[in-house]
């Protein structure tokens, strides 16, 4: 008799088996779409935004890094470079330096050269008007001395072949 | 199969049929002080507000005229329409006039058969109770995500943060991690399941309120679609595995063949048995709890009765609490196994695994 109410128990009802059925599929469908569907939707946008976000903030801090690393490599390299140029123009102006030095050297020596060799031709050309100089004043001081003993001819015979002489050495 | 779920609920049953019996015995008038503990708990064409009445529920009966609607069974028996009461055709006297009904069973004065009887009762009321619930609470819920809120802000208010934490947890602990990458697919089942059978489950600890899903039939159909999606979306794989399971010898193949073939339906009968056996032998539990003091009234008196009886009422608070605690436990078991089941089936293997 007992068991009677316990086989009710474990019985399976027909008409709540079909109506469970048809309108948990109805809510399931009614659940779905207007509930889960927004729902779930909207929380994996947010985690997608949050994800993204975050790996947006880890690049930009990663670029932020690598810009202040290239900023301090650029401040080096420019220390560098300006060293650099320091040093070369220290050995430029060294250089122009020790050119505008040898340029006056030489400059002085040419000008030292060149007076020398105008002293010596200066020298040259007083030597010849010394030697026609002397010549004449030989020839008169001799004209005089011979005047009145050798003849006018014979005298200018001999001061010609006195001045070949001469005018040949 | 009925003889199956019997033997598994033989030992409570010879119990309370022992108690009720060793009650019976030692009362004057044993037919009136019986009380019907599995009655308790079965399903019922009334929801019983005792002792305030009854609050009599439609009938839809499908016989060979057709289709027959009736506001309530009171209003069946009465509307000279060829209805009865089932006990009175069995005690065979039919009264006339205005009557109540006694066992709410309809039946046909002239004998012929009720092909089906499609009535609201109890437990689809509280059901759809459930169902309007869990759709008062999350439609609302997402209307919110449509506005943008919990979209692209934070979620506002503990309304949206308690259940938005359920569903988060519902997705990623219980659906991604058992069915894995396809768990998209199955997380909106997994969440209506689990709300659906917390409510139902809630329900029964409500004054006047009973759990649906200590009926059998409600706990059998929500297992049958566990056992529809994961046979729906079972891959190449799983199937494979059931007819000709691969690395093994070819004869063990034919001795796997049955045992897979059993276990694909037991995993949803063990699903809607659990349920059901947790929800209805916590309600009969409660109520056997509270009959020891009728019990202990007629077997040692009214004095022991009474002396005891804040022991039983103590203990009734104490199974009321594990209910409530069973309550969850049992959604969240029902839905992390569902998503189990749907993960094995759905999961493509890699054969070098099974090579040896």
């Amino acid at each position: 008799m007992r068991f009677v109410f316990a086989q009710s128990l474990l019985d399976v009802d027909f008409g709540l088996f079909f109506w469970v059925l048809i309108t948990f599929i109805l809510f399931l469908i009614i659940l779905g779409k207007f509930a889960w569907k927004p729902i779930l939707s909207a929380l994996s946008e947010r985690e997608k935004n949050i994800k993204e976000s975050l790996e947006a903030a880890e690049k930009a801090m990663e670029e932020a890094r690598k810009v202040s690393a290239e900023n301090e490599a650029a401040l080096k390299e420019a220390e560098i470079t300006a060293q650099k140029i320091r040093k070369e123009a220290l050995e430029d102006a060294e250089k122009i330096r020790a050119d505008r030095m040898q340029k006056a050297d030489k400059d002085a020596n040419e000008r030292l050269e060149q007076a020398l060799q105008q002293i010596e031709q200066e020298k040259k050309k007083a030597l010849i008007e010394l030697r026609t100089e002397v010549s004449d004043l030989a020839i008169k001081a001799v004209s005089q001395i011979l005047d009145a003993e050798i003849d006018e001819k014979k005298n200018k015979q001999l001061v010609d072949n006195y001045i070949k002489d001469l005018s040949s050495n | 199969m009925i003889n199956l779920f019997r033997t598994a609920f033989l030992v409570i049953i010879i119990l309370l049929a022992n108690c009720t019996v060793a009650n019976a015995e030692t009362d004057k008038s044993p037919e009136e002080n019986r009380v019907d503990l599995i009655g308790k708990v079965l399903d019922k064409y009334y929801l019983d507000f005792a002792p305030l009445g009854k609050v009599e529920l439609p009938r839809i009966i499908y016989d060979e005229e057709g289709l027959h609607f009736f506001r309530s069974t009171t209003h069946a028996i009465n509307s000279q329409r060829g209805f009865t009461d089932a006990a009175f055709l069995d005690s065979g006297q039919i009264p006339t006039g205005h009557v109540k009904p006694v066992s709410y069973e309809l039946a046909r004065t002239n004998g012929t058969e009720i092909k089906m009887d499609l009535s609201i009762t109890n437990h689809l009321f509280f059901f759809w109770l459930a169902a309007f619930v869990t759709m008062g609470i999350f439609i609302p819920l997402s209307g919110k995500y449509r506005q943008g809120i919990g979209r692209t802000s934070e979620p506002k208010g503990g309304f949206q943060n308690l259940f938005e934490t359920f569903v988060i947890f519902i997705r990623d602990d219980i659906a991604k991690s058992n069915i894995g990458e396809k768990y998209e697919k199955f997380t909106p089942y997994l969440l209506t399941v689990f709300f659906f059978i917390l409510f139902m489950n809630l329900f029964g600890l409500m004054p006047w309120g009973v759990s649906s899903t200590a009926d059998i039939t409600v706990t059998a159909v929500l297992a049958l679609f566990t056992f529809f999606f994961t046979q729906a979306y079972a891959s190449k794989d799983h199937w494979q595995h059931i007819f000709w399971f691969p690395g093994v010898p070819t004869p063990i193949k034919f001795i796997l063949l049955p045992v897979e073939l059993i276990g694909l339906f037991t995993k949803p009968f063990s699903l809607c048995i659990r349920l059901f056996a947790n929800m209805a032998s916590g309600k009969i539990l409660i109520f056997a709890l509270l009959g020891l003091i009728f019990i202990f009234d007629g077997l040692f008196g009214a004095v022991v009765a009474y002396g005891t009886s804040w022991l039983w009422i103590a203990l009734t608070l104490f199974v009321y609490l594990i209910k409530a605690f069973i309550a969850f436990i049992q959604a969240y078991v029902f839905t992390i196994l569902s998503a189990l089941f749907i993960g094995m089936a759905v999961e493509e293997h890699h054969h070098e695994e099974h090579a040896h």
